[in-house]
């Protein structure tokens, strides 16, 4: 009976503690998205106060791709690609237009996506960081989404809510969010 | 001995009851039933309609749902850039208020099979007692673009904080935690049909 018990409260405690989110992601069963090499990533929407949250965590996807060991194109060269093909909404772009920034940048897929949560929010007893992305690959040929993933991270932890100490930071948690989902796709 | 057992487990049982509470958290839907949902193959999602005063309310649902959609394995989604090119065309303005015509009309623009749409209600913090807790509701609405009619809508909603959080400190959601959580059960409502 006793040892019962103590299962069923460890069981609960664990629950307490930890939450269960990881990335959610979709990979198009016809194409082999590992096998993709070389990646254009655009510059991502920010959908937070901070304006530069795209830029921070289109960084850190970057810095990721790249120690996943894929080929990323250099930011400057995808802007002025960007620039020559006015295209001005990247959250409005057409498969047209990734076809084009394909063809121009040499790339077989694109990256982009937004970021929903790049911030310090307040919890009951504790602020704490919370970051939100969602970042899809898209095929240059077809225009469709091969990969999509959606991650975040972040929250209150145990030990930072009952005892005080000291949580992760919001870079910490940016790139724990950008790492996790790309660890997902390569 | 045996009363003590009796005791501890009604007293287990009602604490489990206030924990879940008297809200449930099933979201409210409807499905035609005379629609098989296996030939559609490809879905389009419209720009949702924000009711919130959060400006970016709608794009962070939207997106969470277009990958939640994909993620399901339901169904595949077409580029969101192409819904808006493709409304810019036909000269639809609002997505919140489209006629039969229209919907058939995106729906051979865009090759799709259905139109989801919809609104954010809620994206924001309640105060709940003594704690403050992320607060998402959103409304989904399905439309078949053979026939212009609706055949799924689900109103989906999440509290952050629980019984649990509120009396004895257990972890609140964060609000992508909520908001995740929320799109998960409207789009399940579907998956399980």
């Amino acid at each position: 009976m006793l040892p019962g018990f103590l299962f069923l409260a460890l069981g609960a405690f664990l629950v307490l503690m930890w939450g269960c989110v990881g990335p959610q992601q979709y990979v198009r069963p016809d194409v082999d998205v590992r096998k993709i090499r070389k990646i254009a990533v655009l510059p991502l929407e920010s959908l937070t106060t901070d304006k530069n949250a795209g830029e921070k965590i289109r960084g850190l996807v970057i810095s990721e791709l790249l120690a996943s060991g894929v080929d990323v194109i250099e930011p400057g060269e995808v802007s002025r690609v960007l620039k020559d093909l006015k295209v001005r909404s990247l959250k409005d772009i057409t498969v047209e237009e990734i076809q084009k920034i394909g063809e121009r940048l040499n790339v077989k897929a694109v990256m982009m996506g937004s970021v929903g949560a790049f911030g310090i929010s307040r919890g009951i007893t504790a602020s704490y960081p919370e970051v939100s992305v969602h970042l899809m690959l898209l095929d240059t040929s077809t225009g469709n989404i091969i990969w999509s993933a959606w991650n975040t991270a972040g929250g209150p932890s145990f030990w930072t809510r009952h005892f005080g100490t000291e949580g992760a930071t919001l870079s910490e948690t940016a790139r724990k969010v950008v790492k996790e989902t790309i660890d997902a796709l390569f | 001995m045996d009363l003590l057992k009796k005791y501890a487990l009604t007293g287990m049982l009602c604490l489990l009851l206030l924990g879940t509470g008297c809200r449930s958290s099933m979201p409210s839907f409807h499905i035609r039933q005379d629609v098989d949902f296996g030939f559609i193959k490809r879905v389009a999602v419209l720009p949702l309609n924000n009711l919130t005063s959060e400006r970016f309310a709608a794009e962070a649902v939207r997106d969470v749902l277009i990958s939640e959609l994909l993620a399901s394995g339901l169904v595949d989604v077409v580029v969101p850039g192409e819904v808006t090119a493709a409304m810019d065309r036909l000269g639809i303005r609002s997505a919140s208020s489209l006629n039969t015509e229209q919907i058939k009309s995106l729906g051979t623009a865009l090759g799709v099979q259905a139109l989801i749409f919809g609104s954010v209600e809620q994206f924001g913090m309640v105060r709940m007692g003594n704690i403050s807790a992320p607060n998402v509701t959103i409304t989904l609405m399905m439309a078949d673009t053979g026939s212009g009619s609706i055949i799924w809508s689900v109103t989906s909603t999440g509290v952050g904080g629980g019984f649990m959080a509120r009396h004895f400190g257990a972890r609140t959601e964060t609000m992508s935690e909520t908001l995740l959580r929320v799109v998960k059960d409207a789009i399940r409502t579907l998956a399980n049909y």
